[in-house]
């Protein structure tokens, strides 16, 4: 038992260590019901559990329209910056270059997100090229989203743009999102070493997450939840439980992700 | 107190989730302080319920905390008997619940193939466990219907079954959800604040799923301890046989 666990046992917020969830997003998705999607909702699950911090990308911005999607999660970030910070979202058909343009410099963002899967577009298109630039130039994290056997963001196309840009820092969203992409996950991340491993999803478990430690370091291995897509407390209570040491899982949990996040005070 | 609904014992081939053994589910217990679990055998599953389901009760007749849960198969066949055979030797040999898999194992769960089976277990008193991947909505509420006296647990809903769970948990009163990979935000305390803390059942999903997952879930949750307590153990023991709670 320690404080962390304590806590959850007590059923009381933990606040022995900072978490931060590098994989968020918010507001209602079509393909399923999620109740309380919005802000306010994700705010109390955070102060439930003792979460601190969250990086979203709108579910509007991946789905459906950039501009607009981009837009509210500025708003979101933008009434609660404390809490939030944004993933500016790049939809490779909806003028990526514009998107870096009108939200680039916006303090607000702390990110880019990428979801080739759902926007039928590989994440080795020429069409990602001014996100790969704005983050070699600039430092800025970006998350994909990753899945083992996907035509649009398999491992292998990690490992591919990580050669062609091997100072940008890639979360890759999921760690490959099954057993199989765990494993192709943590070898790409050991070839790459700016690739970092992000471990939100419904496959994942403790023991997964500590072969990850094990095998690139936790400070290459990042917590998420995916939530509201899916409820933060799923992926908090593997890495909780995954028997790292207490370092190491406060570098998961939210040390690493912090470091990631200030770029801006850094290359920019 | 936590009692785990959804737990199994023996190997597993499509991912390394340990050797299914008792004492790897023990540990696992008391890792997550779980006092007891219902416990099902992968042989009854992925190979033959028969060979699973006798093996079973001898894997855990020395063990108190673990309690046996049958997967059942139509009787057209006669693999596991009659309706009345099987469901006496189930009584017999302690068994607490049963589980189905009518995608995996080929057949109908709500057609006449499996009438008379669901029948016997109802009059029975046991639970039927089944996950929502096994099955469709209309399937699952037509056996509910069919067998109002048969409480049946559906496990295994992720975040993608809200809306299809909703009409049967409004429409029938012997549906619950298990609590194993119910993953949508917030879903468990929509489902409570909708349906009572009655409706829901503590499962892990072990050793497929971690239980760090419904642990966490459910003791972090925006439920009263009250609630927390019966989901916890209080719905699952209300639904077993009068002789086992």
């Amino acid at each position: 038992m320690n404080a962390l666990t304590s806590a959850l046992w007590e059923r009381r917020p933990q606040t022995s260590v900072r978490i931060v969830d590098a994989h968020a997003h918010v507001g209602p998705y079509s393909l399923f019901f999620i109740p309380d999607a919005g802000s306010d909702g994700m705010v109390r699950v955070m102060d439930r559990c003792g979460v601190s911090h969250a990086v979203i990308s709108s579910h509007l911005a991946i789905q459906l329209d950039a501009a607009a999607g981009n837009a509210a999660t500025a708003e979101v970030v933008g009434r609660a910056p404390d809490r939030f910070t944004g993933y500016l979202t790049v939809n490779p058909w909806q003028d990526p270059a514009g998107e870096l343009e009108t939200w680039g410099s916006d303090h607000r963002f702390g990110g880019i997100k990428l979801h080739p899967d759902l926007h039928d577009y590989p994440l080795t298109g020429g069409r990602y090229a001014p996100v790969w630039e704005f983050a070699q130039r600039t430092g800025c994290p970006v998350l994909t989203h990753t899945y083992d056997g996907s035509p649009y963001n398999d491992l292998p196309m990690v490992d591919e743009v990580a050669v062609r840009y091997p100072d940008v820092v890639i979360l890759a969203g999921h760690a490959g999102a099954t057993p199989n992409g765990f494993d192709a996950a943590i070898e790409v991340a050991r070839r790459r070493s700016g690739v970092m491993l992000e471990v939100c999803g419904s496959f994942n478990s403790g023991a997964d997450i500590a072969r990850m430690v094990r095998e690139v370091g936790a400070d290459r291995v990042v917590y998420g939840s995916d939530f509201p897509f899916i409820d933060l407390r799923m992926s908090l209570g593997r890495v909780i439980f995954s028997g790292l040491t207490e370092e190491d899982r406060a570098a998961v949990l939210g040390g690493t992700m912090t470091r990631l996040l200030q770029w801006r005070s850094g290359r920019e | 107190m936590l009692i785990d609904a959804d737990a199994m014992l023996g190997r597993y081939p499509r991912r390394d989730v340990g050797t299914g053994s008792i004492t790897e589910a023990m540990d696992r217990m008391d890792r997550f302080g779980i006092a007891e679990a219902m416990v099902s055998h992968t042989l009854s599953w992925l190979h033959d319920p028969v060979t699973g389901n006798r093996e079973l009760l001898d894997l855990v007749a020395d063990e108190p905390r673990l309690h046996p849960c049958w997967v059942m198969l139509p009787d057209t066949c006669g693999e596991t008997g009659t309706a009345a055979e099987f469901v006496a030797a189930a009584l017999d040999g302690g068994v607490r619940a049963v589980r189905a898999y009518p995608a995996d194992h080929g057949y109908d769960l709500a057609g006449p193939d499996a009438a008379a089976m669901l029948g016997a277990i109802a009059e029975a008193g046991l639970p039927l466990l089944v996950d929502a991947p096994q099955l469709g909505w209309p399937a699952l509420e037509s056996v509910a219907a069919a067998h109002p006296g048969l409480p049946v647990v559906v496990g295994g809903l992720g975040y993608r079954l809200l809306r299809q769970a909703a009409g049967v948990l409004a429409r029938t009163d012997n549906v619950y959800i298990g609590l194993a990979n119910l993953s949508s935000h917030c879903g468990l305390e929509w489902l409570v604040e909708r349906y009572g803390a009655g409706r829901v059942v503590f499962g892990t999903g072990a050793p497929l799923r971690d239980p760090a997952e419904a642990v966490t879930r459910l003791m972090w949750a925006e439920l009263d301890d009250d609630a927390v307590a019966t989901i916890g153990s209080g719905t699952l023991l209300g639904l077993l046989p009068l002789a086992a709670r």
